[in-house]
């Protein structure tokens, strides 16, 4: 690197600057001269409608678009190319300000404080906000509002002020001057720099993406507020003060874009409002009619900048809380995603620990059939063929094969991974399908279960797979808890009872030892474990799943000896337990 | 189908799969006796009936593997084929030890089946004739004097005449004539023989004597 420096270095020597310029411009990127050239050509337009909007004898534009074009391309633009926007923004100025007969001091005066202006606004407004501006949120509008609406249009109108009354171009004292400027650019800044920030930023994308129905109530909407501007701004009023009313009638269409479009829909409501406004208010249309044009369109100035800075505030807010809202969202789906998942995981967890018994389940039916189909076979091959025999045979095998795909069934079930369903269901047969399945581990277990369930139990709405998940961890806890007993100290009661409220309680009754007093709160914590095998999260899941249906998970000593866990379940999941 | 008969006695708890086993062990001409529960089964249960059992390891109030051990334990000891739905090893080790003759996982083929029922019954034939020649040996053994049964102790204990004298304070002469009554009451043709049947009722060495 060193190296090409220097042979680089002994090469300026000859005509240093230019070539300086020359190595500077050839490291432009292709992007940065496209950026440019839409400058140069938005400046020159800008400074065309600026003129448009300019009434003699005094010198400054009621509306001056371009040192707001300037500031939103800085904005956009990376800082290494700023030296280029600017010196992209001289020839457009030069051609503009030439065409209408400006003196050339001037000229070039007017070219240093718009440049000033849009310097200031973007050098503050990098400074405070690190990410571009999107107006959509209550901090970047405050920032733009402080220094690129308010601080930039003052500061360079000073400088302005000074040089046209150095040059003395038009009438105008200074302080006038200062405030006449200072106006027209805080409103076109308001209106400009809003409106391209939000479109430059995936505004087509946006509108491309479009509902039809939204797309047509944005149509409304502008066609309405066309309307009403029209006719309160761009009509011959005659000095009827009763009109005066009628001055807030587009704020309702502006909170409307503020409301439902946000800030990339008020930005454009506003800039309609502001064009056709201070058009008719330059055409002595409006209800501004006083001794001038001039004066038309500095009132009209005040009254919009009045309306525009509060609408743009709530568009951000709106959108600050909308986001709020959808991070909320999203952080809720995503807790529930996970909690499913946990949900799932564990409940293969727990059909993992029954995997032996479920094979148990399995081969049962697949030992009855096979040996069914075998002692068919003996037959046969013996000619001792009884067809009442066959019969019985062939009939027990289908009985036997469709328990079999009752287990599969039922497994599948509890495998598959799904949203929570929630359906009514009997408590009694939520019990029974609980214990079918727990079966062929307590028998392995020689756990002797006995059921207390009540007749007449209300139905309850709950998710059928995640219900026996609560209750098969319940029982092997249960079953586990007594594995140090004698066999015939192995004893398992399960019970149901309708509640007072209207709910039913599952209770599970075992045998072990017991929960000391200040384990009964931590049982239920994630990861808490006294297995050696455990995860420690059946019991913490368990509850979740049973606070989602709106009941409780709770655990009891018995007085005799062991534990008893009761799952209490509301008829409705909202309804009270 | 084999030279030892006997009736299966077959118990499981599930009625599906005690009705197929009793079809396919009828149908392979096995004399059947089927049982829902060990209660059932002990309810009825002719010790002296030749046979073997059939039994499922895992049933709700007992322990396939308790009734084997009640069983031996009651002198009414049966040969036994563990069937189960859920083979773990320390339950099959556990069964094998105490004398189980197979241990099937289901679902087993009719040919395992049937052949661990036919080992098992061959199995049940030898323990009923083992137990019978016991019987015999033992019932000779009580006619003997204490005398003789002194003397038979020390004969197993491999010892000669003059030495099992010399521990019982007598003269050779005295034992030699023990001995041949001793052969003549237990029906013994050789000293081998005899041996033989001291071991069958258990009979020990007696202390003191040099071994072999």
């Amino acid at each position: 690197m060193s190296q090409s420096t220097r042979t680089g270095s002994s090469a300026v020597l000859s005509a240093p600057w230019r070539l300086a310029i020359m190595r500077k411009l050839a490291g432009v990127r292709p992007e940065a001269w496209r950026q440019a050239l839409w400058v140069a050509a938005a400046y020159y337009l800008g400074a065309k409608v600026g003129f448009a909007f300019t009434f003699q004898p005094h010198p400054i534009s009621t509306l001056w678009l371009p040192n707001s074009l300037l500031l939103a391309a800085l904005l956009l633009a990376p800082l290494s190319s700023w030296w280029l926007l600017l010196a992209a923004a001289l020839p457009a100025h030069l051609l503009a300000e030439l065409q209408s007969g400006v003196p050339l001091t001037m000229v070039l005066g007017w070219f240093a404080s718009n440049s000033a202006e849009a310097l200031i606004g973007a050098v503050c407004i990098r400074r405070f906000c690190a990410a571009p501006l999107r107006f959509n949120s209550f901090r970047d509008v405050g920032v733009f509002l402080l220094f690129g609406a308010f601080l930039a249009p003052l500061l360079s109108s000073f400088l302005d002020a000074a040089l046209v009354t150095a040059i003395g171009w038009g009438q105008g004292a200074y302080w006038q001057l200062v405030r006449l400027r200072f106006l027209s650019n805080m409103l076109a800044a308001l209106i400009v720099v809003p409106f391209i920030m939000t479109w430059a930023e995936g505004g087509f994308a946006a509108l491309r993406s479009a509902s039809p129905r939204r797309a047509a109530e944005a149509v409304l909407l502008f066609l309405c507020l066309l309307a009403v501007v029209f006719a309160i701004f761009d009509r011959h009023q005659a000095g009827s003060t009763a009109f005066h009313a009628l001055l807030n009638a587009p704020l309702p269409f502006l909170l409307w874009a503020a409301v439902r479009f946000g800030p990339r829909g008020t930005s454009t409501a506003v800039v309609l409002l502001v064009a056709l406004a201070v058009w008719g208010a330059t055409q002595g249309d409006g209800p501004f009619v006083g001794s001038s044009v001039e004066e038309n369109a500095r009132s009209v100035q005040f009254f919009l900048i009045a309306m525009v800075v509060p609408v743009l505030l709530l568009a951000a807010a709106l959108e600050e809380r909308r986001k709020d809202v959808i991070a909320q969202q999203r952080a809720e789906i995503e807790a529930k995603e996970q909690r499913q998942q946990l949900t799932h995981l564990t409940r293969v967890a727990l059909l993992g620990q029954l995997s032996g018994a479920l094979a148990h389940e399995l081969n049962q039916p697949l030992t009855a059939i096979l040996s069914n189909a075998q002692a068919a076979q003996h037959f046969l091959a013996a000619d001792k063929i009884d067809p009442d025999e066959l019969r019985e045979i062939l009939a027990d095998i289908v009985a036997e094969d469709q328990r079999a795909g009752e287990v599969i069934r039922r497994l599948r079930a509890l495998f598959k991974k799904g949203e929570t369903q929630f359906q009514l269901l009997d408590p009694n047969d939520m019990v029974r399908e609980a214990l079918d399945l727990a079966h062929g581990d307590m028998v392995t277990r020689n756990i002797e279960i006995s059921t207390d369930l009540s007749p007449r139990l209300p139905a309850v709405t709950a998710d059928r797979v995640q219900m026996q998940q609560v209750l098969l961890n319940l029982l092997i806890n249960a079953s586990e808890a007594m594995s140090a007993n004698t066999p015939d100290e192995r004893r398992l009661l399960v019970s149901t009872q309708a509640l007072a409220s209207g709910g039913v309680q599952v209770s599970v009754a075992d045998r072990g030892l017991g929960i000391p007093e200040e384990r009964q709160a931590r049982l239920f914590e994630p990861f808490f474990t006294t297995k050696p095998q455990g995860l420690g999260l059946g019991l913490s899941i368990s509850r979740a799943i049973v606070t989602a249906h709106g009941g409780r998970l709770w655990c009891t000593n018995n007085p005799f000896r062991g534990a008893t866990f009761h799952v209490a379940l509301p008829q409705q999941p909202g309804g009270p337990v | 189908m084999s030279a030892a008969a006997g009736t299966v006695f077959l118990v499981d708890d599930d009625p599906g799969v005690l009705r197929a086993l009793t079809r396919l062990l009828r149908a392979s001409g096995r004399d059947v006796r089927a049982f829902a529960s060990q209660q059932e089964f002990l309810g009825q249960h002719d010790p002296a009936a030749p046979g073997c059992l059939v039994l499922d390891v895992a049933m709700p109030e007992r322990n396939g593997l308790d009734l084997q051990q009640d069983l031996a334990d009651s002198g009414a000891e049966r040969a036994v084929v563990f069937i189960t739905g859920q083979g773990d090893v320390a339950t099959s080790v556990r069964a094998m030890k105490a004398g189980a003759v197979d241990f099937l996982i289901k679902p087993f083929s009719d040919k395992q089946l049937l052949a661990a029922v036919q080992a098992a019954i061959d199995r049940d034939a030898l323990m009923r004739r083992t137990r019978a020649q016991r019987r015999e040996v033992e019932r000779k053994l009580a006619t003997l004097t204490l005398r003789e049964r002194q003397v038979i102790e020390h004969v197993v204990a491999g010892q000669l005449n003059k030495h099992i004298a010399a521990d019982l304070g007598t003269v050779e002469k005295t034992i030699k004539v023990h001995r041949g009554r001793i052969m003549q009451k237990m029906g013994a043709a050789s000293l081998v023989e005899l041996i033989r049947m001291a071991d069958l009722a258990g009979i020990r060495p007696a202390p003191g004597a040099p071994g072999d």
